[in-house]
């Protein structure tokens, strides 16, 4: 048991620290955006796993409704973090903001 | 000019600093803070008030005077929104979308209004896509943020919370609803008149709670002198009271949030906007 949320909580923490590499050494805008949304919130899920497994130690009602309230948070998360970063790169794009390519523009 | 204002500057800060210096220690049990009505706020709170929540106990019952006129500040903020901003006059230029066609008419110097229908639909100057995505999860969301703004006032006498949080959290909502959409979705669904009733009831829910203490023979705002109005436990009266001034607040706060930005965002017009 206790392997397993340990497990979780490492995976959650990749996910976290790739994201948060992500967002400084992405190119540009766009680029920056993919990290923070997509592995944050896979992170979360992984995080909110391994903690809502660990709740589950002593089993009980109230601790399985407990968890499944964590859960209900990674639901949120995981419909508001990607919408989000659908409406940001939208608004870029209507912004009038050019992605990021390898070459060089000339002018 | 400019080197005066800098001068007043520096001087107004160099007396701040000056003054912090008499200050009494962070955390210092000596200080004139701590000594006489923290402690006696701290020890008789949950005894007097039944409720425990320090902070709300403290807020809403024994300066419940200071937050009635923090309430009444939000109402005159949004009053000077409206009365600064409101514009009645109708904008001449005007965009529709055919709707079978997506053809984009721009209707100058007109005062003919199309009728918005099957047919046609209005369409923002800074126009922003009708969003699928964007819509149908913030249409999902709204309930349950608003059911949380519900949770946060109604909570507030036992975790952290209360009028002024729910308030505008349950704003937020309906301004996510006037992002999702547009503007006219939202001015359509509730009317301006109605954030309006609603955000001076919300003030009268304060003060008529506080005033009906007063004929039942206590002093403004005193709750417990509302024991015989309500049935049920006579101890939590002080408890329920803070309950209805925090509803109050509430309801102020979300009308006076939605007027503000409903004001800023259209330049008064109600029309069109973010």
């Amino acid at each position: 048991m206790d392997i397993l949320v340990i497990f979780c909580l490492t995976i959650g923490l990749l996910f976290f620290l790739g994201g948060a590499v992500g967002i400084i050494r992405m190119p540009d805008f766009y680029s920056r955006l993919h990290p923070a949304g997509k592995l944050d919130t896979l992170g979360i899920f992984a995080m909110v796993m391994g903690l809502a497994i660990y709740n589950l130690h002593h089993f009980s009602f109230e601790a399985l409704l407990l968890s499944a309230k964590m859960f209900l948070i990674v639901f949120f998360v995981f419909l508001s973090s990607p919408t989000a970063t659908h409406s940001i790169v939208d608004a870029g794009m209507r912004a009038g903001l050019r992605h990021w390519t390898k070459k060089k523009r000339k002018g | 000019m400019k080197f005066l204002g800098v001068v007043i500057v520096c001087l107004t800060g160099a007396l701040l600093l000056y003054g912090t210096g008499e200050f009494p220690d962070w955390g210092d049990p000596n200080s004139p803070a701590s000594l006489h009505l923290s402690n006696d706020y701290i020890e008789k709170a949950f005894e007097e008030t039944q409720v425990p929540n320090l902070v709300t106990a403290v807020l809403a019952d024994y300066r419940g005077f200071d937050t009635m006129f923090e309430t009444s500040v939000i109402f005159c903020a949004g009053l000077a929104c409206f009365l600064l901003l409101r514009d009645f006059s109708q904008k001449k230029e005007r965009f529709y979308r055919h709707i079978p066609t997506g053809v984009i008419l721009h209707v100058k110097n007109s005062k003919k209004i199309l009728k918005v229908g099957k047919e046609f639909e209005h369409m923002d100057k800074d126009w922003v896509p009708s969003d699928l995505i964007i819509k149908t999860v913030c249409r999902i969301i709204i309930p349950f943020i608003q059911l949380y703004a519900l949770y946060v006032v109604a909570h507030g006498d036992f975790s952290p919370g209360g009028g002024f949080q729910g308030g505008v959290i349950f704003g937020s909502s309906l301004i996510l609803l006037a992002i999702s959409y547009d503007l006219k979705t939202l001015v359509n669904r509730i009317k301006e008149k109605v954030f309006g009733i609603y955000a001076a009831i919300g003030v009268l829910i304060y003060v008529g709670i506080g005033a009906i203490c007063m004929p039942m023979g206590g002093n403004f705002l005193d709750y417990s002198k509302l024991a015989p109005l309500v049935p049920g436990d006579p101890h939590h009266i002080r408890a329920l009271g803070m309950l209805g001034i925090e509803i109050g607040v509430g309801i102020a706060v979300t009308a006076v949030m939605a007027i503000i930005y409903i004001n800023i965002v259209s330049e008064g017009r109600h029309d069109e906007g973010l």
